[in-house]
């Protein structure tokens, strides 16, 4: 299941952390995502050598631990999101398609008039959204 | 005789832009102004007048996209607003309901509003009717015509409500002017 | 990129723009338009960051900043303007210019706005002036656009001969 999605901003500042684990564990996840931040740019650039076109937005697995996988998205504006995983048997295609209605979302939030680039996001739209974006993972 | 779509043809009539550029810029001056202004009530003054303005040239291009005769009952006026005026520009319907006894005063329901998309009010904005442009754009087109009326909302989603609907009352039909004034 | 997406008459955007113009330019400041200029500027600034979030969604990733650049020329000018810019000049030292021979916003102020009695005088020089309060807008969206890209960068615009304009791009170090 999805633990936790964030998405962090062009200054590595936390933008958004929701998590869905049902615990205490929201120190953990911030503590998990500011650690993938150093693979962002590392997988980008592997990428982008390796000339994989398709999609460049989608940065896969960033690295896995024992019981949760990080992957990782990285938009042209260069923002980050991240989503934690405990099922590790997931699909590539289910987690892009993740990532793409997510992205989708953040969009939209970002295109509030009084939405302020840089501070963190706290709208109950876009929780809600989000919410729904994670409830239907791996449906079409 | 009106054909089956009046609105949709005069839709079709006009040149068209992504309704994003469109909402993305009206909604980026709207908190413009509330930082210029700081006080939410001269904000809604300014919103209208520039709606005011945008109304009096929008009329022209109104008469001769839309293939619309002038109206010559207040009842008319409120259909095309509703049905046409709506259409042709936002891409939206209205409905008009809530006559008053001697039809000079009515709701107009918006079925959509392209310029609230995306858009989520902070708590600071009380008291603010963000779209208060349209209040002056269909004041501001009707004056053009002959007819003072005054426009307000009545509901507003932004502020809580459950749907957008304008109040539009007929003030007074003015008497034909002599287009040309003396002083200015 | 488009598809089934919400439109609206391009009137309804010309009014907006034009009369934002009006209200900073001739009602709120208009004894001073640098101050005019900028508050303009910045509404253009949020709406050309919020653009490019948009325009470049499903884009492949940018890989310098000639690119972003060009990215700016065609895919953002046709979504905004209808057109591509019609020319691209770069001194490589960081100095970009667009120029774009029929700015879709100026083709209509010589219509709409009055002139007078002296800037009638002074038609050419007139008119270029009149029509630069309307570049304050795009200035500012295509530094929005660049900033969000990882672009810093000033913009300004120059008026040649309507409808005529160019952008210079300075990307700031």
């Amino acid at each position: 299941m999805i633990l936790c999605v964030a998405i962090v901003g062009q200054q590595n500042n936390p933008l958004y952390l929701q998590s869905f684990a049902g615990g205490d564990d929201v120190l953990k996840f911030h503590y998990i995502v500011h650690c993938s931040l150093d693979v962002f740019d590392e997988k980008a650039s592997i990428l982008r050598r390796t000339g994989t076109n398709l999609n460049d937005n989608f940065l896969g697995l960033l690295y896995p631990a024992e019981d949760y996988k990080v992957y990782g998205y990285m938009t042209n504006t260069r923002v980050k999101f991240v989503l934690v995983t405990s099922d590790l048997e997931l699909k590539d295609l289910d987690i892009k398609t993740f990532f793409q209605r997510f992205h989708a979302a953040y969009i939209d939030v970002t295109s509030n008039p009084f939405h302020v680039p840089g501070k963190r996001i706290a709208s109950p739209m876009f929780r809600d959204r989000v919410k729904t974006i994670v409830s239907s993972f791996g449906q079409l | 005789m009106a054909p089956a779509k009046p609105g949709d043809a005069a839709f079709a009539n006009v040149d068209h832009v992504n309704a994003e550029l469109f909402t993305l810029t009206y909604g980026a001056m709207v908190r413009q102004l509330l930082t210029d202004f700081e006080d939410v009530e001269e904000v809604n003054k300014q919103l209208d007048t520039m709606g005011y303005n945008i109304g009096i040239r929008l009329i022209d291009d109104f008469l001769s996209k839309a293939n619309v005769t002038r109206c010559s009952e207040f009842r008319e006026t409120a259909d095309v607003i509703a049905k046409i005026g709506f259409k042709m520009f936002l891409g939206v319907t209205a409905t008009v309901s809530n006559w008053n006894a001697d039809f000079t005063e009515c709701s107009l329901v918006l079925d959509d509003n392209p310029l609230v998309d995306f858009v989520e009010l902070p708590e600071t904005c009380q008291g603010l009717y963000y779209c208060n442009v349209l209040c002056g754009v269909i004041r501001g087109a009707l004056e053009m015509v002959s007819m003072r009326t005054e426009v307000k909302w009545a509901r507003d989603m932004l502020r809580g409500d459950d749907a957008y609907e304008l109040r539009l009352k007929l003030i007074e039909h003015v008497a034909e002017e002599y287009p040309y004034k003396d002083d200015d | 990129m488009r598809a089934g997406s919400r439109e609206v008459a391009e009137s309804c955007l010309d009014g907006i723009t034009m009369e934002m113009v009006a209200t900073y330019c001739d009602r709120l400041h208009s004894s001073k338009p640098d101050l005019a200029a900028r508050r303009i500027e910045a509404i253009g600034f949020q709406v050309g960051q919020q653009l490019a979030e948009r325009y470049t969604r499903d884009r492949p990733r940018f890989t310098d900043h000639l690119e972003v650049i060009k990215f700016i020329c065609k895919d953002f000018w046709a979504e905004v303007f209808k057109k591509q810019i019609d020319n691209l000049k770069t001194n490589h030292r960081g100095v970009f210019v667009l120029q774009d021979t029929r700015f879709r916003w100026l083709t209509r102020i010589s219509v709409d706005s009055p002139l007078t009695p002296s800037e009638a005088n002074n038609t050419t020089l007139a008119a270029a002036q009149a029509g630069g309060k309307y570049l304050y807008f795009p200035c500012g969206l295509i530094r929005g656009a660049l900033t969000n890209l990882g672009v810093p960068c000033a913009v300004s615009a120059e008026i040649a001969a309507l409808p005529a304009c160019s952008f210079i791009i300075r990307i700031k170090v």
